[in-house]
Parts: C-alpha cells; sequence; structure tokens
C-alpha cells in the first residue's frame, strides 16, 4: 500500500533527460606485499574484497602462484587481475611450448610489462607485485603500475594500504636509520609480514579478513593463511 | 594541490610509561620547492606542554602567537600553568570560532597532568578533538606516520624507548612523503624535564 | 630423372603421385649450385666460413657478404640464392628483437631457426582473402650459429622448412666432399682455435680457386662476456690471413 503511494506521488512524467554513464573500472581495495630474502622470497596480500564501503566477500585471493613458480599479487580491480592472470598463464604456456623451457621470473617480469603496457589506452586496472627467484636462486620482487611501469627492488607494498605500510618495511626489512644491518631470516620476514598486516587491517577499512601469504624457496612453494581482523 | 599539502609538514605525538614525546619535520616548503630546513612547527607553552601544527605555513605563524597570547593571558589571571587537556579545549574553541572561514592547521598536542598521566590529542581544522591511548599524527605524511607508528609502538615505553621509537617512526613516515622531511625534532617530556634532539635524516 | 616431371611440376603445392613436392626438391637442388659453406660447433663456440666465387676480376670482393649477424649471440652463413636470406634473416632478426623487448632475453638458437623455418613453406597461390604467399619456395640454405644457455649450437635449415643440429656441417656445391672432410677431422675437444684451421682446410680442398684472405669469410659466435665482449665476429682480412698462415 505504501509503495502503491510512493509511485503515485512520483508518477509525473520526467522531463529533463537523465544521463547514466557505464564507469568501466571500480577500485575492490586490498592490499598487496612482497619481500625478497637472500634465497627466498615472501609474497602476501589480505583477501578482502570491497566496493566503497561495502564488503563484497572476506575471502577473494588475489594473490596468484603461476605455473612457472612466480608469485603475483594483483591489487585494484579483482576483475582485471583475473584476466591478467589468465592472460599470462596462457603466455607462459605458449613460451613453454615454443622455446621448450620454463620462462625465468626476469622473462615474466619483462613480459608483464609489455602486456600491461600494450594496453596503454584501456589499462588493467591492477597494481602489479611478481615475486620469485632470480636465474641465480636470489628473491627477487618487481613492482608495477597499470601502464608496466616497472621496477626491481627487495621489497614493495602496494594497495589501499601501501602508503601506510611501505615506511614500516623501508624501516624492518630495510632497516633504514638504524645502525646494525642483520641479515633477515624468513621466520623475521613472516614475522614482519604479519605485523605489517595486523597494522594496515587497524587503520585502513579496505584492508583485513584473512592474510595471505606464499613463501618462495628453492624447494617450492608454502601457502599459508592466517586471520586478520574483520571489522 | 588542497591548502593543507601547500607548505607540507609531518608531526606526530606518542603516550609512554609517565612520560609522552613529540616530534615533527623541519622542512618549509612551498609545493615541491623547499625554501628553509629549520621550520619551527612545535611550540612550548609551558614546562609540560607543547603543541605541533602542521598545515599552512601562515596559519601555523599565526595560531603559535595566537596560543602564547591565550596562554599568558591564563596564567595571568589563573596565576598557574594551563594544563594539556585544559589547552587542547582553548585550541578547540579557538579553531571554532573560526567555523566557517577556518586555518588550516591540524593540531597535535601533547604534554603531562598535574598527576603526571600523559596527555596526547590531534583535531581537526575545526577543533574536533580526537584523544588516543597510543599516538597520534597529523600532516600530509600522517598515511606514513599511521602505518609506521602502528608497527612500532607499543605501551610503556621508557623516555629513552619513546625518544626511539617516536624517531625512527617519523624518519621512516617523512622518508617517503615528499613534502615534509629535512631532519626532525624530538621532544621527550618526562616529569623530571624535557629531552629535546634534533634528527639528521635523509636531507632530500 | 628431370624428364618425367611436367605435370606436378605446375603448382608449388601440389604432390606428385609418389608423394613429393617438386618445387621443394629443385629449390634444394638450387643450393647445390651455391658456394660453399662450413660450420663447426666447438665447446668454446662456433665457427661460419665461406668461400666467395668472384664473378670477375673487376668485383669488390669485399661486397660479397655470405656471413650475417642476426643478433648478437647469433650468426648465420648461406648458399643458394642469397638474395632470399634476405627475407628469412629479416624475419630472424626481428624475431629475436621481439623475444629481446618481451622477454628481457636472448632468444634461444634453436628457437630463431624454428621462426625462420616457420617461414619456408610460406609459398603457394593464395586464396581470395588470404595473406599474400611467396610465389616459390627460399632458394637457400643456412647454417644459424649461436650460443645460448645449453652452450653454442650449430643449426642448419633447408628450403623445405626442416632444421637439424649438427657438430660440423657443409653446405653448398662442395659440400658432400666437404662434408666427408668435416666426418673424419671432426672430434669434441676441438679448439675454436682449431676449428677456424680446419673450416678453412675444408674449404681449401673443395674450392676451385686458391683461397686467400678475400675469397674465404671466416665468423665466429663466442659466449659473451659481462663487459659485452665477445658473441658474433666477422674476420677482418688480417685476422683471416693470420688463420691462413697456419695451413700448412
Amino acid at each position: 500500500m505504501f509503495a502503491y503511494e510512493q509511485q503515485q506521488q512520483s508518477s509525473c512524467p520526467v522531463k529533463a533527460p537523465v544521463e547514466h554513464r557505464f564507469s568501466p573500472y571500480t577500485d575492490n581495495g586490498g592490499t598487496t606485499l612482497a619481500i625478497a630474502g637472500d634465497d627466498f622470497c615472501v609474497i602476501a596480500g589480505d583477501t578482502r574484497q570491497s566496493e566503497g564501503y561495502s564488503i563484497n566477500t572476506r575471502y577473494a585471493p588475489k594473490v596468484y602462484q603461476l605455473s612457472n613458480g612466480a608469485v603475483l599479487a594483483t591489487g585494484g580491480m579483482y576483475a582485471d587481475g583475473v584476466t591478467l592472470v589468465k592472460m599470462i598463464e596462457q603466455r607462459l604456456e605458449w613460451y613453454r611450448h615454443a622455446h621448450a623451457k620454463e620462462m625465468s621470473c626476469g622473462a615474466l617480469a619483462q613480459m608483464l610489462s609489455t602486456i600491461l603496457y600494450h594496453k596503454r589506452m584501456f589499462p588493467y586496472y591492477v597494481w602489479n607485485t611478481l615475486g620469485g627467484l632470480d636465474e641465480e636462486g636470489k628473491g627477487a620482487v618487481y613492482s608495477y603500475d597499470p601502464v608496466g611501469n616497472y621496477e626491481k627492488h627487495k621489497w614493495n607494498c602496494s594497495g589501499s594500504a601501501g602508503h601506510l605500510v611501505q615506511p614500516f618495511l623501508d624501516n624492518q626489512i630495510g632497516f633504514s636509520h638504524q645502525r646494525e644491518k642483520p641479515t633477515l631470516t624468513m621466520e623475521r620476514v613472516v614475522q614482519v609480514t604479519k605485523d605489517a598486516f595486523t597494522s594496515a587491517t587497524e587503520r585502513d577499512i579496505y584492508t583485513g579478513d584473512y592474510l595471505e601469504m606464499f613463501l618462495v624457496t628453492k624447494e617450492g612453494i608454502q601457502k599459508t593463511l592466517t586471520d586478520l581482523k574483520k571489522d | 594541490m588542497s591548502v593543507m599539502e601547500y607548505n607540507g609538514a609531518a608531526v606526530m605525538a606518542m603516550k609512554g610509561k609517565g612520560c609522552v614525546a613529540i616530534a615533527a619535520d623541519r622542512r618549509f616548503g612551498v609545493q615541491l620547492m623547499t625554501l628553509s630546513t629549520d621550520f619551527k612547527k612545535i611550540f612550548q607553552i609551558n614546562d609540560k606542554t607543547f603543541i605541533g601544527l602542521p598545515g599552512l605555513a601562515t596559519d601555523v605563524q599565526t595560531l603559535s602567537e595566537l596560543f602564547r597570547f591565550k596562554t599568558n593571558m591564563y596564567k595571568l589571571r589563573e596565576e598557574r600553568d594551563i594544563s594539556p587537556k585544559t589547552f587542547a579545549h582553548m585550541v578547540s574553541s579557538a579553531l571554532y570560532e573560526k567555523r566557517f572561514g577556518p586555518y588550516f592547521c591540524e593540531p597535535v598536542i601533547a604534554g603531562l597532568e598535574k598527576d603526571g598521566t600523559p596527555f596526547i590529542c590531534n583535531m581537526d581544522t575545526l577543533g574536533c578533538i580526537n584523544h588516543a591511548k597510543d599516538f597520534v599524527v597529523s600532516g600530509t605524511a600522517s598515511q606514513q606516520m599511521y602505518g609506521s607508528a602502528e608497527g612500532l609502538w607499543e605501551p610503556d615505553l621508557e623516555p629513552e624507548e619513546l625518544f626511539e621509537t617516536i624517531s625512527q617512526a617519523i624518519m621512516c613516515a617523512v622518508d617517503r612523503d615528499a613534502s615534509s622531511g629535512w631532519g626532525a625534532i624530538v621532544h621527550v617530556i618526562t616529569p623530571d624535564g624535557i629531552i629535546t634532539r634534533t634528527l639528521k635524516a635523509r636531507m632530500d | 630423372m628431370f624428364l618425367t616431371r611436367s605435370e606436378y611440376d605446375r603448382g608449388v603445392n601440389t604432390f606428385s603421385p609418389e608423394g613429393r613436392l617438386f618445387q621443394v626438391e629443385y629449390a634444394i637442388e638450387a643450393i647445390k649450385l651455391g658456394s660453399t659453406a662450413v660450420g663447426i660447433q666447438t665447446s668454446e663456440g662456433v665457427v661460419l666460413a665461406v668461400e666467395k666465387r668472384a664473378t670477375s676480376t673487376l668485383l669488390e670482393p669485399s661486397s660479397i657478404e655470405k656471413i650475417m649477424e642476426i643478433d648478437q649471440h647469433l650468426g648465420c652463413a648461406m648458399s643458394g640464392l642469397t638474395a632470399d636470406s634476405r627475407t628469412m634473416i629479416d624475419h630472424a632478426r626481428v624475431e629475436a628483437q621481439n623475444h629481446w623487448f618481451t622477454y628481457n632475453e636472448r632468444i634461444k638458437v634453436e628457437s630463431v631457426t624454428q621462426a625462420v623455418c616457420d617461414l619456408a613453406l610460406r609459398f603457394g597461390e593464395s586464396a581470395n582473402s588470404e595473406e599474400a604467399l611467396m610465389s616459390r619456395p627460399f632458394g637457400v640454405a643456412l647454417l644459424i650459429a649461436g650460443i645460448d644457455e645449453n652452450g653454442p649450437q650449430l643449426f642448419h635449415t633447408d628450403p623445405s622448412g626442416t632444421f637439424m643440429r649438427y657438430d660440423a656441417k657443409a653446405i653448398g656445391s662442395g659440400s658432400e666432399g666437404a662434408q666427408g672432410e668435416l666426418q673424419e677431422q671432426y672430434h669434441k675437444s676441438l679448439t675454436l682455435k682449431e676449428a677456424e684451421v680446419l673450416s678453412l682446410k675444408v674449404l681449401k680442398q673443395v674450392m676451385e680457386e686458391k683461397l686467400n684472405s678475400t675469397n674465404v669469410q671466416i665468423a665466429i659466435v663466442r659466449s659473451i662476456a659481462a663487459d659485452g665482449t665477445g658473441g658474433f665476429h666477422t674476420y677482418t682480412e688480417v685476422e683471416c690471413q693470420a688463420v691462413i698462415d697456419q695451413l700448412s
């Protein structure tokens, strides 16, 4: 009855044309991180997927283990991330058939840059962080902007809490402003990663729920899931 | 570019065990151009109270003078030092007076109450006070400071530990912000006195 | 043997009842008219050597180019209708550069060889809307030498698009004799210096003219050092003479 009345009230004809525009992009939030050690690499991301003030799901993994042993963390628009990873998987298989070998982490890093740049005028809305082991077995981290500008470094954090976590990593992983620069063990890196995400969860509404972590060593890749606050 | 980011600043305050610390960067710039590297953003109100004023530099100086005037008047009338909590409300009221043409500044206040309990707070440009049990941040590097302080702070820090924590937190935060940096100044307020140190960090 | 093949010689892509593609077979024959080219693989690198047939005393010998660079780590010697090799080497160079651009690594010798061979059978009559094809098979054979993560390698390609890897291979008019000589002289522990001398020794035996520093061309492909030295290198006349001097 009430709904009917409402309809009656707004039944006057609409005179002005209403413009409806489709926006091809959305930001699904989330934070990703990668840290390279001497002979290992840790790549992590939270699993919350948001849209505005809503949470779509508490478990939508955005860190992917690629078939060549590298791990790719995608932030930004989830759908573009999924599509991009599918593309990369295809290219990895194609490379395997054409060259009879697995693509190295460095080759994948360059290829990802070209894939992204080829969509320069309608980019994948994704901030990528690639982690793995380089040709010498050392940990390697590469981070990208959506159009394929990339850089190799030892640690990186991007996404909705990237601004919060990056200086923390500079301090705890890069030992900036510290006299002692001890070698990083995997246990230490895992602990710093967990601390970084619990801190980010405190202050960033787009980060939380679970922390998914990939530990890459020459022996293989181990995946772990840790609880984060869900508020 | 927003007026709040015109000059650039980073200010934070932290609670310790029976002590508080307040720190600020030293840069004064106009957008991306640095004009001075020893700019004062923290002002001492009395033996136990400090205020940090990040924001538009002209308002920083105007407000510092305004609060000097107001606290002097308070002392003359009341014949005692203003407590941090009272001072915070004084600042808040002064800001709210300009509700429809605000000062472009988000102050941070740190001090010890008469009974020695640590007090920290920050507020927005209109004077809305935020009390925190751990730390408060303000300025162009606030995101970075939230991250570093959230990661480094722990409860019941002794004065020297608190100094180390706030120093590390502000230094690694301003390194990731183009608008603030060029060293920092730290004041640790203890019942026995003030420890003031100037930090040489990345000077770029 | 050529007399009975009239009907199936017309279409370049038509099989004979015996299952043969005559035009491709003729293309392979064309190579046997070309000047001799030799390639030898060693553990230190690969040597390529070709004879340059001067058809006139007035011809400037340095204008005959039968060994070309594909990339810093890839070289190529040819025999047959050398003009056809331009298409193939252009393709190989593009493929090598594309691989570097996309993957930031040097393309494998086998991959670049495969890429060149993919072109070889793209001839025939193009149907209405299809991409324009080449009118006939290539009349050239290549010796592709290179170095990659699997070490120094030598590949041979022919007009049918078949490629095979060799320790040592000779192509062109003197290939039968030269291949026999290589068969006898080759051993796995050959050094690059020894291989240079061997390549000229083999050429000398099958060449009609007297071998000298202007009528042969030598190139090597070695591993590339961190400072960028090594890789493909064509010998100057002086360097060439130094090798000739070692021939007894």
